[in-house]
């Protein structure tokens, strides 16, 4: 099984529902704080809106793409870092993790970011949206999309509605000369 | 150990947020495993059904509510409007938010200082009845007004006859007043939703002045769930939906009504109209005279009928009534002779149209629209190809002229035929959902008769009747703000003295904010009642907490689809401890029960409802029953299997949309029950029959190199309320857009600070330039209803005083007749 994420950039309006709901509903304890991501002046949630204007202005939504070549779990010197084995994504084993924070410089993406208070690299999937995701539901910034731009699911399974999606799509993945190799679908039209 | 830091730092962070809550790690495991998989495993942990309140589009959603806190938020799946935005989102930070109003307080210092000190509720109410009394006996009820949004508008009705008052106006002249009037001339409709696109089928959705994503997340959801549509956006800006796969047509502000005409000659010159359409269903082959009124069988005959609208009819070569009529002609011109042997001249509506329309060729709309001639002649000929909608306005009071730019939509619909079919623009169908009161006959007497029975006899009438102040001045307008401060600060037409505001912000919603903060100054009585301190706040001189969504229930229609149906507001959580708020149903009720104690005895109030909690289990309770009972007597339903199915899945479906009825089975509300291209409604009223572009009279057009359009619109985020909350820090836009061949002119970096001065208000502001394509050369955007708040009971470090309110650069021009306001403007920029 490979979980992947997939994002259609054709249907999304932008309306923060996933941006917010993920905060809200992974970090609800640093909601309040007046800095709650100082290291990505963000909000303490996993997904990053970056607009880029080369030409026709162009939304991105910045999390982390699961990449099956990871560069945070090549550089992570106690193995804190990993795939997981039963679900392909990248995660991290919180009891191995030392703080060294090269996994944050190694991501190209910028996709981590640092706790406040833990300190500990966060990224997507949250604490919450790893749970949902082991009892076999779709993680919340799927399940709150109102514009039906989101879908996660296992790309190795041809009938999951992701890879369904994928087939009948003209798709990217980010960056993707980095051969980075990441499980993160933008479908383009 | 990593393990043990993250969840104690969690439980930490719960506890100082919920007092009860041990910080133990098995404890927040279980909430994390709960809210993960919401299931109940305990008791503690729940989904309830709502919907949502943090706009006024009302989206179905279920609220996650773990140990005592709103924890998270999804679409009701299957719900006519599913919904979900940022603004959704943001309900966990709002509330418990340490912004929130928390207790009454009343006012010590001016007006304006926000000098505050709180109150218990019985001398606030106690004292606001008593200046209320001493108005009344002074000028009547009717120097009682209030103002509103979406939230209560169901019950303002109510309150109107609670306070005797005509004066129930809302913020509609600053939002769809010009689609709603428009909608009424030209289709016999009403306020939105009464019609509207076909989102799930249509092909090829044309947005003039709207984008999907300002408000109803089900009209994004059913737009998404649609492969094969196209999307094209006529607008100053790029709104959110142009990220998308769509096409984004920068357009001059204020010039949309050319836009559309010249898409309606392109149309009608290639003869890409559905000319049985028009025949049948419309008054386009109605004979107009050379005095504009249309020729009716009175004019020929003694005696005849004047609602028989003549045509000529191609079958008998000879004029029939257009109900006879076999064939009649779109294009017939000629001479007509009257019952008094006068010979006039007559030609059909259609000509008209056509002969207005071709004052708007695409080369001559390009110079007055910026939009070149090619692309309109290709969206014409997708439109009309491609069986296209436009959409038929929302949030368009922006320049002065926008009523016409709405007839002219409709009518650009009207001209393909795609009416109430399939993809096309609908009739959405009616829940026939019950007032709160109506007035009734009985025996002769009049009563009015609230949805749970009460009967108010007409002696308690109070000034209900009396014209309401907007109406004296703009008599077609549903309502219009601007008339009450003119009742304010002229008194004109009469004087008005106390103002209730109740869950809106007119200072961020109304055009000229200096003259509604003069209108503030010299009221008698100022009443807010709200959740967050707006800047009105500031103002008043009492100021009552209100509840949020969450706290309260309500059952009401569902807005945003076009099958008839209602949905349930459950009350999800109680207030966070220590935030004495009360629903401003109560606290209305009770503000009239010790002033008025008669009006708010026969409007079935009881003294033991002072009692918050037997207001919430009898009145409440009254209230629902009374309005189920009646739904169930119209739809003739089973009462315990509507409740039933109402509450298990939060909405019930009375009736899906039925395509082809208006105007093909049922005649229309307009005088000919036909669509009408050329008003006749518009002409009893002096106005125009047909749409026409002029420039915008709302403010003076830019004209120096430093002079632009100031132009304003909502997004997804757009609402008084969640932009005060903590995530609108990061993904609120508090920015002023330029385009860059601007910003390059005028030496402007991305990031910059510069003054804005209103050319015509000359108010001046600060704010910083976002170097960006989404905005069309000339033109600067700012989203409205957002920043440049100014309450002093905010923080001074608060994110929302930054960016600017357009609405201190507009000026007060409301359309004559239609009574819709303009919050439009043009500056002058200067770098700092």
């Amino acid at each position: 099984m490979r979980l992947a994420y997939l994002w259609d950039s054709t249907k999304c309006i932008a309306c923060m529902a996933c941006v917010v709901s993920c905060a809200g509903s992974n970090y609800s304890e640093i909601m309040r704080f007046e800095e709650p991501n100082p290291m990505r002046k963000w909000l303490g949630g996993n997904i990053r809106v970056v607009i880029r204007e080369v030409g026709r202005p162009e939304l991105r939504l910045v999390s982390c793409f699961h990449c099956d070549k990871p560069p945070c779990v090549l550089v992570c010197p106690t193995r804190a870092s990993h795939i997981d084995r039963d679900t392909g994504l990248v995660l991290l084993d919180e009891t191995k993790c030392i703080g060294c924070k090269a996994c944050i410089v190694a991501c190209p993406y910028g996709a981590r970011w640092l706790h406040p208070t833990t300190l500990l690299p966060e990224k997507c999937p949250g604490p919450v949206c790893i749970d949902i995701i082991r009892g076999g539901r779709k993680p919340i910034c799927v399940s709150v999309c109102p514009a039906n731009a989101r879908d996660f699911g296992d790309i190795d399974d041809p009938n999951s509605s992701i890879s369904i999606k994928i087939s009948k799509s003209k798709s990217e993945r980010p960056l993707e000369s980095l051969g980075t190799e990441p499980k993160y679908f933008i479908v383009k039209g | 150990m990593k393990l043990k830091r993250r969840d104690f730092i969690k439980a930490a962070g719960l506890t100082a947020l919920t007092i009860s809550l041990p910080a133990s790690k098995v404890i927040v495991d279980s909430i994390r495993r709960e809210e993960a998989e919401g299931a109940s495993l305990a008791p503690e942990v729940r989904w309830v059904k709502t919907f949502c309140g943090m706009c006024g589009a009302l989206c179905g959603i279920e609220v996650l509510v773990s140990y005592g806190r709103p924890a998270g938020v999804r679409p009701i799946l299957g719900h006519p409007q599913p919904g979900l935005c940022g603004r959704s989102s943001s309900l966990r930070w709002l509330w418990d938010s340490p912004l929130r109003l928390k207790k009454p307080m009343k006012r010590v210092g001016e007006r304006g200082e926000a000098r505050f000190v709180e109150v218990d509720w019985d001398t606030a109410l106690n004292e606001i009845a008593s200046k209320l009394r001493s108005i009344v006996e002074k000028y009547g009820y009717k120097a009682i007004a209030i103002t509103h949004h979406d939230v209560w508008s169901y019950y303002m009705p109510l309150f109107s006859y609670l306070l005797g008052t005509p004066n129930v106006i809302s913020h509609v002249s600053m939002c769809h007043v010009n689609g709603t009037v428009a909608r009424g001339h030209v289709l016999g409709a009403g306020g939105p939703p009464t019609v509207d696109p076909d989102y799930e089928n249509a092909s090829y959705l044309l947005l003039i002045g709207r984008t999907l994503s300002t408000a109803s997340m089900g009209v994004v959801n059913r737009a998404t769930s649609n492969e094969k549509l196209r999307i094209v956006v006529v607008d100053p800006r790029m709104p959110e939906v142009g990220f998308g796969n769509v096409e984004w047509v920068p357009i001059i502000p204020g010039t949309d009504a050319a836009f559309v005409l010249s898409l309606i000659h392109v149309i009608i010159e290639e003869g890409l109209y559905d000319a049985e359409f028009l025949k049948r269903y419309t008054n386009a082959p109605f004979l107009i005279k050379p005095d504009e009124s249309p020729l009716t069988e009175a004019d020929i005959i003694e005696g005849g009928d004047t609602r028989k609208y003549l045509v000529w009819d191609l079958k008998v070569k000879g004029l029939v009534d257009h109900k006879a009529a076999a064939d009649p002609d779109l294009l017939y011109t000629g001479k007509v002779k009257l019952k008094d042997d006068r010979e006039i001249d007559v030609k059909t509506a259609f000509i008209l149209l056509k002969e207005r329309a071709s004052k708007y060729k695409p080369e001559e709309a390009e110079k007055i629209t910026g939009v070149d001639a090619r692309t309109i002649r290709r969206i014409a000929r997708e439109f009309a190809l491609y069986r296209g909608v436009a959409d038929d306005t929302w949030y368009v009071s922006k320049n002065g002229n926008d009523y016409d730019n709405v007839r002219a939509i409709l009518i650009l619909n009207t001209l393909i035929g795609n009416i109430d079919k399939p993809g096309g623009l609908c009739y959405a169908e009616s829940a026939r959902f019950p007032s709160i009161i109506t007035v009734r006959t009985i025996e002769g007497k009049r009563y009015a008769e609230t949805v749970y029975d009460a009967r108010m006899p007409e002696e308690l009438f109070g000034d209900v009747g009396a014209p309401r102040v907007d109406r004296v001045k703009y008599r077609l307008t549903p309502s219009t703000f601007d008339a009450i401060l003119d009742a304010i600060i002229k008194e004109d037409p009469y004087p008005i003295k106390a103002l209730f505001v109740i869950g809106t912000s007119p200072i961020m919603r109304d055009m000229n904010t200096s003259k509604v903060i003069e209108a503030y100054k010299k009221l008698d009585l100022l009443v807010v009642i709200d959740v967050l301190p707006q800047e009105d706040v500031d103002y008043a001189d009492y100021v009552l907490p209100d509840t949020i969504f969450l706290e309260r229930e309500e059952i009401a229609s569902t807005k945003w689809t076009l099958h008839a149906s209602v949905q349930v507001q459950n009350r999800v959580i109680d207030p966070p401890e220590g935030y004495d708020v009360r629903d401003a149903l109560w606290v209305m009720f009770e503000i009239v029960r010790r002033a008025f104690p008669e009006r708010a005895v026969a409007l079935g109030w009881s003294s033991e409802y002072a009692n918050y909690k037997k207001y919430e289990e009898e009145f409440l309770h009254k209230l629902d029953e009374g309005i189920i009972s009646k739904l169930v007597a119209t739809w003739k339903l089973d009462k315990e299997a509507f409740t039933r199915e109402l509450n298990e899945k939060g909405y019930y479906i009375l009736k899906r949309k039925e395509y082809y009825v208006r105007p093909y089975k049922t005649a229309l509300g307009t005088p000919s029950g036909k669509i009408e291209i050329y008003s006749l409604t518009a002409l009893a009223n002096k106005l125009d029959p047909l749409p026409d572009y002029s420039p915008p009279p709302a403010y003076t057009l830019p004209k120096a190199p430093n002079e632009f359009y100031l132009v304003n619109g909502k997004g997804p985020l757009t609402s008084v309320h969640a932009s005060l909350m903590e995530p609108m820090k990061y993904v609120g836009d508090r920015s002023i857009w330029m385009n860059p061949r601007d910003a390059e002119r005028l030496g402007i970096r991305d990031g910059d600070l510069i003054e804005l001065e209103g050319i015509d208000t000359r108010a001046k502001a600060v704010a910083r330039v976002k170097v960006t394509n989404r905005v069309r050369e000339g033109v600067l955007f700012v989203y409205s209803q957002m920043w440049g708040r100014r309450s002093k009971l905010l923080p001074q470090n608060h994110f929302a005083r930054e960016g600017i309110n357009p609405h201190w650069f507009s000026k007060d021009y409301v359309i004559p007749i239609v009574g819709g306001g303009a919050s439009n403007s043009s500056v002058r920029v200067r770098k700092l």
